[in-house]
């Protein structure tokens, strides 16, 4: 043992009652610290996979033209710009073997309407929900009536939406043909059970891209709620992707079925209106022999084959990685891939289209990283007046030691080590403790359903966790903590001279 | 001693070189609003090998001037030299390092380690000299001759607080001692001490000046001390009011209290 940590370790021993006071606070510092890692650890991991595994995969397949990359909780409701060609996106990721699995979907504001003139809305995530629920893992839970099919009309609406709606334009949707569930109504509405307004379809107004709109009655289905992560996704109501594309004015798949004509579509797209009542085209319309499905253009409920339900127009793609850490990879490789394949999409991350929700662990961490900071900025300040009060009641000592030829910076030596051997042991042991706890809230498995610790568990499980990386900032956190208490203490030690200790003699 | 040079060392027959020369030296210490005059021009020169004491009453100067010369303190007028190294401008590290490689300290309270045993408080200055390379085993030999020489050969494991104040004393020279100083300051090294301890501690001092050739300046208002003294600085109010050597009248004359006025 080096001179130094030998006087420092038998000073620690002989001034017990301060090591252990500084010691107590640096544990306490410490267990928190580790403790609060974990959760948020935990938070961030549950959230992350909760995400990518029950709403959004690992990636997001989003138009060329998307000028931002946040799709899914778009600022104001913004609408996300279509993909064309969904055909030549699919046969991209079908090629692909690290994908597990994708699934296209329509996301959208819609207006919704009633007779008063009261406008809500909703956001709505057009889907086939068979596929939807294969795909995220029976991430809806039917709380009335039923689920859609894939040949399904209609809209299951959530929980949540269903009760703003009541808030904001006083009617409660019902599953059509189910009844009201009374232990489903809001104190308020049963209160005024008779004059109930209930209803089993909702009139939706969603925009299109050229600012023209569209109502479209919509039968409700279902009542549904999000198994995880509900506080997130209850603004989302899920309908069949005809019926979104309908609403929004997309490329519906009876669209995709009409066969138009070079001419037409000539006549169609342009802009030029001597052409559209040019002689030479009429002319050429009257006397072409060809017979249209004109029923396919103004109206597609009359379309009785099955349709193909992918040649309509989609503006998203989950995509779902074998391996949920090759993100960074599989982006580099299907951004090249749909642009080679001409595809004018492009992929971005999952934590990228959700935007802030992505980022809540973050935060969440900061506020707790804030909160043990404000811990150990009690603990340096009681910590520095302890030890500068050790200093002070050694200036005989300090001064003798400086009088027969220690240099300033011995002393400096000798009292950081003190505070390092304390704040390694007690601090150690407070980091080793936080690691027990973290292991033993894993073990128990709490689970719960209140909102707001679902969020703060990450899922519905607590499921702290702490890997080396968390480890180490704790250590990083208790080396700053030591080293900023100990800094005046040392100023304070060093600034001893020998002519105090005689002075005091 | 003496401005003059004339004071005769211990070694017969042998002019030594001035191992301490000061001159013109004031000390003021700020007060509040006045100022104390601690030192008010000292000149004094002492030989290497010299037993020196200097005598005065409490307030005259003896610990300034004994802080100045062992680099503890630094005057505000005059100048300083120590073994021919002018300290009067150096720094802090280097005042440091005479501290260190030049003097020794002996203090009124027996200023030891609490932590460390009698042993480690010797090996002390030793393991801060880095710079002379020296072994484990070769600082260990020197600390242990050390306290041999001090008669604490039994002790060496002991914590000061298990020694009487007498031992700590003896530690106290050892320490002073183990770095083989130009010069060993002592400020009144038996004031703590019964005057039985306090001889034996002096005729230790006294010994380790004839054997080892080291130059002690020592403070005391003992008058018995000064017949271990080769020679006596007189100080009064800052001011050094008679140097002499022990074969003087007038010093033999203070030491029996004709010229202390009966302060012990």
């Amino acid at each position: 043992m080096g001179l130094v940590t030998k006087i420092a370790w038998r000073n620690i021993q002989r001034h017990r009652g301060k090591s252990f006071v500084i010691g107590i606070i640096l544990f306490m510092g410490a267990l928190i610290m580790t403790i609060g890692n974990g959760v948020i650890s935990g938070m961030d991991k549950g959230l992350r996979e909760n995400i990518m595994n029950r709403f959004t995969g690992q990636v997001v397949i989003i138009s060329k033209n998307q000028i931002e990359d946040n799709v899914i909780f778009t600022p104001m409701g913004k609408d996300v710009e279509v993909i064309s060609g969904y055909d030549t996106i699919k046969k991209v990721l079908q090629g692909r073997d690290y994908i597990a699995r994708f699934m296209p979907a329509a996301k959208g504001l819609t207006l919704i309407l009633n007779e008063s003139g009261d406008v809500g809305y909703a956001l709505v995530l057009g889907v086939k929900f068979g596929d939807y629920q294969k795909m995220f893992l029976n991430n809806v839970r039917l709380v009335e009536g039923s689920f859609l099919t894939n040949d399904d009309r209609g809209v299951l609406v959530s929980t949540g939406n269903r009760s703003r709606i009541y808030d904001e334009q006083g009617f409660w949707l019902v599953p059509r043909g189910a009844g009201v569930n009374e232990k489903k109504l809001p104190p308020e509405a049963r209160a005024h059970r008779a004059e109930l307004d209930v209803r089993d379809s909702i009139v939706l107004m969603g925009g299109s891209m050229e600012n023209t709109s569209r109502d479209l009655m919509v039968e409700v289905k279902g009542i549904v709620e999000y198994e995880y992560l509900d506080e997130f996704w209850k603004n989302f109501n899920i309908m069949d992707i005809e019926s979104f594309r309908e609403a929004f004015q997309y490329v519906t798949a009876s669209d995709a079925l009409v066969e138009i004509p070079v001419e037409k579509k000539k006549l169609l797209e342009t802009d030029n209106l001597d052409n559209l009542f040019g002689d030479t085209l009429v002319e050429k319309s009257v006397t072409t022999d060809r017979k249209y499905d004109i029923t396919g253009l103004i109206g597609k409920k009359v379309v009785q084959k099955r349709l193909d339900v992918d040649a309509g127009s989609y503006n998203l793609v989950f995509v779902k990685l074998k391996d949920p850490d090759r993100i960074g990879k599989a982006l580099d490789d299907l951004n090249v891939r749909l642009k080679k394949a001409g595809a004018e999409a492009r992929a971005v991350s999952w934590k990228e289209a959700v935007g802030q929700i992505g980022d809540i662990a973050m935060i969440m961490r900061a506020v707790t990283i804030g909160f043990v900071m404000l811990i150990f900025f009690v603990a340096i300040i009681i910590i520095m007046n302890t030890l500068s009060m050790a200093a002070l009641e050694r200036v005989s000592e300090i001064g003798m030691m400086r009088a027969v030829g220690a240099q300033k910076s011995f002393i400096a030596r000798m009292f950081f080590a003190e505070t390092a051997m304390i704040s390694f042991v007690f601090g150690g042991v407070g980091i080793l403790a936080g690691m027990a706890v973290v292991y033993l809230l894993n073990l128990l498995g709490i689970t719960t359903d209140n909102h707001v610790l679902v969020l703060l568990f990450g899922g519905n499980v607590f499921r702290p966790l702490l890997d080396f990386g968390d480890i180490l900032i704790g250590v990083t956190e208790l080396c700053i903590v030591t080293a900023i208490a100990a800094l005046y203490p040392l100023r304070v030690a060093r600034g001893i001279t020998p002519l105090d200790a005689i002075m005091r003699d | 001693m003496a401005a003059s040079g004339k004071y005769p060392a211990h070694i017969p027959g042998r002019w030594l070189m001035n191992i301490i020369e000061m001159k013109n030296i004031r000390k003021d210490y700020p007060l509040g609003e006045t100022v104390v005059h601690a030192l008010r021009g000292v000149d004094l020169s002492v030989k290497e090998g010299e037993f020196i004491s200097i005598v005065g009453p409490s307030g005259s100067g003896k610990t300034t001037l004994l802080n100045i010369i062992g680099c503890i303190d630094t005057p505000t007028e005059g100048s300083v030299r120590i073994a021919d190294e002018d300290i009067t401008a150096l720094d802090d590290k280097k005042l440091t390092n005479i501290r260190l490689f030049k003097v020794g300290f002996i203090f009124q309270t027996f200023n030891l380690i609490p932590v460390l045993n009698l042993l480690e408080n010797v090996e002390f200055p030793l393991l801060l000299m880095k710079d002379k390379g020296w072994s484990k085993d070769d600082i260990r030999m020197r600390a242990e001759r050390c306290i041999d020489d001090v008669g604490l050969k039994d002790f060496m494991n002991h914590r000061p607080a298990e020694l009487s104040g007498g031992q700590r004393q003896r530690v106290a020279i050892a320490r002073a001692l183990v770095t083989n100083p130009q010069i060993v300051l002592a400020d009144e090294p038996t004031a703590n001490l019964d005057s039985e301890t306090g001889a034996t501690i002096l005729k230790l001092m006294k010994r380790l000046n004839e054997t080892e050739n080291v130059t002690f300046v020592f403070s005391t208002h003992d008058p018995d001390v000064l017949q271990y003294a080769s020679g006596v600085i007189k100080i009064r109010d800052g001011n050094i009011i008679e140097k002499a050597g022990t074969a003087s009248r007038r010093s033999k004359d203070w030491a029996k209290g004709k010229g202390a006025k009966g302060r012990r």
